[in-house]
């Protein structure tokens, strides 16, 4: 072998990291991670601009959720307060935290822009209880300043800028 | 340097051996009074990659047989597959191969849109190319951290060059994580294109890593390039290029064993056709050999998205409105088709065959071809006679996941 | 009078050696933090510095495993006598004029081969009685290692000797002074042995690149595999202990001992002696130790016992013979 090989080098390029900033942080009660624009973690269930339950018990997150964790109960049609015309109602949603993946499909697939994902911690708890989001919960974590960007519009708009938000469809 | 054709590809001629490690060694016909020991490395040992577990029969330290061991991290994703619709596949085969997703979800993609038919436009089909390098590079980064632990301890030079590549690797989970919100559970690929689009001034800040990123290679290099890293990988591992074809090996092991094979030049996707690809070949066939491939990957990488970053062609990143609803992906054909796809994943061919079934959202099968469960294969071949400490480099040196293997 | 006077010291240096080996993990948790871009520990007191007692206050609680059909007795006996083997080098180790138990030894690097050889034996020892294949492994490897290591570690250790005419610890100093330290005097064989001294203590104490009787990617923890709790701890301190007293012995036998840099330009006072200096000199070349720990990857065991025998027996045979014309001809002794 013609080459030197030097083990000093090694030693070297050890050493120079000793003047580089430290690039692990701190421990969360010093300072919060700055989470990025698109963080996805926990889950909110959202009132519309009228100030209704904007969720209308349609189903389709329940339906595309890879790993079923999402139940509804639809309440059915009824008359809203607000506007007086008819529309649908949510009597019950459970969402599971403890087999979610975290991949943001029922917020993708919601017509009404009713689920939405929060720029906050990913809760925890001492029971697989404390992970299980009721209807309540949900409705609870409606924060505006930590609502994640994505809703079932911006993911409309990203697919068919021109079309915008399609009437949900039955499979085919 | 002389070359063998073997079956139309050249390989090179000092690596071919005449014969290979016998994987069947009956052990009681090999010593007969059975003073072998028989030594269990895994599922839990700290340098398996995972949970693989190797039975070895070892002479003092002298491996005599391997037999590897598989399932331990089963997770019946193709069974899953047959169940889900095809938007919600991607989403489930991210953690096959754990330290590419995207990979992941770019195979099953492909698939299938050849199996529907499904145009992708222009805009996804760059940034399809331009995620898949960076997370080759992420990937290959965190392979030398790896194996740097497997040489040289949790505790020592190789923890130091663990943490300094994850350091690096931080950064293109960053960039991903802008992009799509999550640092491993991306789900940012969907039949027929990309779930998200590219945040605003994405493009500058990945310049900005691959800059860093580049600079910060040559380091790895210093801390590996010396003579207790040339003693523990030069020669160590050599694997013959015919049996790397003969167990349908590919990857950085096939083209550090001499085979010129790679995908995206071979069989190109995306975007790859419209690049001039240059792929690292070695013809060491040994672990240092796998090293050397494995940085030119991260060089050309770095250099293949500096090629396409500044050229996202503007428009839409979803073909067709494939992603609003779970039913959504439409068949042309009425009849059962199939499709097999693959694409060059950081460890080899990782190939999905999907069949469907007529006028149904959800695969009849959807078999995926995992380049790890080939590495794994290579096991008994080349264990034999090599020391405890040299099998832990090799199996470091192959890099398979067992995610991916199990599935 | 004399006697209750050592026996205080060693008391006293013995308990003190146990807290400085604590604090040189911290130390070396600091060091290594900053070579790999991280704080390191951070929480417990000042800067950390609380940080071993913490440690030692979770060791102390966990459970002691004993493996069912592992040899009872020589398993919880054996990190002991590692232990009190290494703190037995101490003893001899002079650090001043004044400090020191039996600096005056007259056999004193004697004793240190002769104890530091016989610690491979509660090493051997452990990994037999874990009943453990991988300890196995580590204490084969680990036998091997140490036995090998001892033939280059005495023939480098002799180097100081021919030159001060002494096994005494306290005269070894003693030649050196006035700044005739032999890491640089003689020029090259002195530095020559004390290379080749520093890496025979690194395979000794089973340091990076020579830890292959732990390697933990290969052996899990090789010989303390299954040693659990504060038995696990006292072998492991017992190994960093050894690392600490190698660091001792070469700032003694090669860097002067108690005398600072002072000494060379005819100061007096702390600038040119005093326990301070040897302390100084210790850390350092102990740090030395954490930095090739921290830099380098590890050799083989074939590879190890190979440049163990064809380079480092030959290397230091040749030095002896060079020092020892050097101390005919030039010192005229």
């Amino acid at each position: 072998m013609s080459r030197t090989l030097p083990l000093w080098d090694a030693l070297v390029a050890t050493l120079r990291n000793v003047g580089r900033p430290m690039v692990t942080e701190p421990l969360p009660w010093h300072a919060a991670r700055e989470r990025k624009d698109r963080y996805r973690a926990t889950f909110a269930l959202v009132h519309n601009e009228l100030g209704e339950e904007a969720c209308i018990g349609c189903k389709m997150c329940e339906k595309i959720c890879p790993s079923q964790v999402i139940d509804v109960v639809a309440g059915g049609r009824k008359e809203s307060p607000v506007t007086g015309k008819k529309r649908g109602y949510c009597d019950d949603f459970t969402l599971d935290l403890n087999a979610c993946l975290v991949c943001e499909l029922c917020v993708q697939v919601c017509p009404e822009d009713a689920i939405l994902m929060l720029r906050e911690r990913t809760p925890v708890g001492f029971s697989r209880e404390d992970l299980v989001l009721s209807m309540d919960r949900l409705y609870a974590n409606e924060k505006p300043e930590a609502l994640a960007w994505h809703s079932g519009s911006v993911f409309a708009e990203i697919q068919d800028p021109e079309r915008g938000l399609t009437p949900p469809e039955e499979d085919a | 340097m002389k070359t063998l054709d073997i079956g139309g590809v050249s390989v090179p001629a000092e690596l071919v051996k005449s014969s290979w490690a016998d994987p069947w060694l009956d052990i009681d016909d090999y010593d007969a009074e059975s003073d072998l020991m028989a030594l269990n490395m895994g599922p839990q040992h700290p340098s398996t990659h995972g949970v693989l577990r190797v039975k070895l029969f070892v002479d003092g330290e002298i491996c005599v047989k391997c037999v590897p061991y598989l399932g331990y991290l089963h997770r019946g994703v193709e069974k899953l597959c047959e169940k889900l619709t095809y938007v919600q596949i991607p989403s489930v085969v991210d953690k096959n191969d754990y330290v590419s997703p995207m990979m992941n979800e770019l195979a099953v993609c492909m698939a299938f849109e050849k199996l529907c038919e499904i145009e992708v436009p222009e805009r996804a089909q760059v940034i399809r190319t331009v995620v898949a390098e960076l997370q080759r590079l992420a990937s290959h980064l965190l392979w030398v951290g790896t194996w740097g632990l497997d040489m040289g301890g949790a505790i020592g030079g190789g923890g130091t060059l663990f943490l300094h590549t994850f350091r690096e690797r931080e950064l293109v989970l960053d960039l991903f994580e802008d992009l799509t919100g999550g640092r491993f559970h991306y789900n940012h690929h969907t039949p027929g294109g990309q779930r998200h689009d590219l945040p605003a001034g994405w493009e500058a800040s990945v310049k900005q890593v691959l800059t860093f990123i580049e600079g910060r290679l040559p380091e790895y290099e210093d801390m590996t390039d010396n003579r207790i890293f040339f003693a523990r990988t030069k020669g160590v591992g050599v694997i013959d290029p015919v049996l790397l074809m003969e167990l349908g090996v590919s990857g950085p092991v096939a083209r550090a064993s001499g085979i010129d094979h790679d995908l995206r030049r071979d069989a190109p996707y995306c975007v790859y056709d419209r690049v001039d690809l240059r792929v690292p070949v070695e013809t060491g066939g040994d672990c240092y050999a796998r090293f050397l491939v494995r940085m030119a990957e991260m060089r050309e990488s770095i250099r293949l998205v500096r090629l396409l970053i500044d050229s996202i062609p503007p428009g839409p990143v979803v073909g067709a409105k494939m992603v609003k609803l779970p039913g959504a992906v439409k068949f042309k054909q009425k009849e059962w088709g199939s499709a097999y796809s693959a694409i060059e994943s950081p460890r080899g061919e990782l190939g999905t065959f999907v069949i469907g079934e007529p006028k149904k959202a959800s695969p009849w099968r959807c078999k995926i071809r995992p380049p790890s469960y080939h590495l794994v294969s290579l096991l008994p071949y080349i264990c034999p006679g090599e020391m405890i400490s040299d099998i832990v480099v090799i199996l470091g040196s192959l890099d398979p996941i067992l995610g991916e293997v199990d599935r | 009078m004399s006697f209750a006077l050592s026996l205080l010291t060693g008391v006293v240096l013995g308990s003190l050696a146990m807290f400085v080996a604590a604090w040189s993990i911290w130390w070396e948790r600091k060091f290594a933090a900053r070579l790999q871009s991280r704080p390191g520990p951070t929480e417990v007191g000042p800067i950390g510095l609380l940080q071993p007692l913490a440690d030692g206050l979770k060791l102390m609680q966990k459970e002691i495993i004993i493996p069912r059909a592992a040899d009872k007795l020589l398993f919880v006996i054996s990190p002991a006598v590692a232990a009190a083997g290494t703190l037995a080098l101490f003893a001899v180790i002079p650090w001043s004029e004044t400090v020191g138990v039996a600096g005056d030894l007259n056999i004193g690097l004697l004793w240190i081969f002769a104890v530091g050889a016989l610690l491979v034996l509660p090493q051997w020892v452990a990994g037999w009685a874990s009943n453990n294949k991988y300890a196995l492994l580590g204490a084969m490897r680990s036998a091997a290692q140490s036995v090998s290591y001892e033939v280059p570690l005495l023939l480098s250790g002799m180097v100081p000797i021919l030159l001060a005419g002494s096994f005494q610890m306290d005269e070894i100093v003693a030649a050196q002074q006035g700044g005739r330290w032999f890491a640089f005097w003689p020029p090259g064989p002195g530095a020559l042995a004390f290379g080749l001294f520093y890496l025979c203590s690194l395979a000794e104490a089973n340091r990076i690149p020579f830890d292959i009787p732990e390697a933990e990617s290969e052996l899990i923890g090789g010989v303390t595999t299954e040693h659990t709790g504060m038995i696990g701890v006292v072998l492991q301190l017992a190994e960093y202990l050894h690392t600490l007293v190698t660091a001792a012995v070469c700032a003694t036998l090669f860097f002067g001992g108690w005398e600072g840099p002072g000494a060379w330009f005819g100061m007096e006072g702390f600038l040119a002696e005093g326990l301070h200096w040897m302390v100084l000199k210790t850390l350092v070349l102990f740090a030395l130790v954490f930095w090739i720990r921290w830099s380098w990857m590890r050799y083989r065991s074939d590879q190890l016992l190979k440049i163990c025998w064809h380079y480092l027996i030959p290397a230091s045979l040749a030095l002896l013979a060079v020092t020892a014309i050097w101390v005919r001809l030039v010192e005229g002794a």
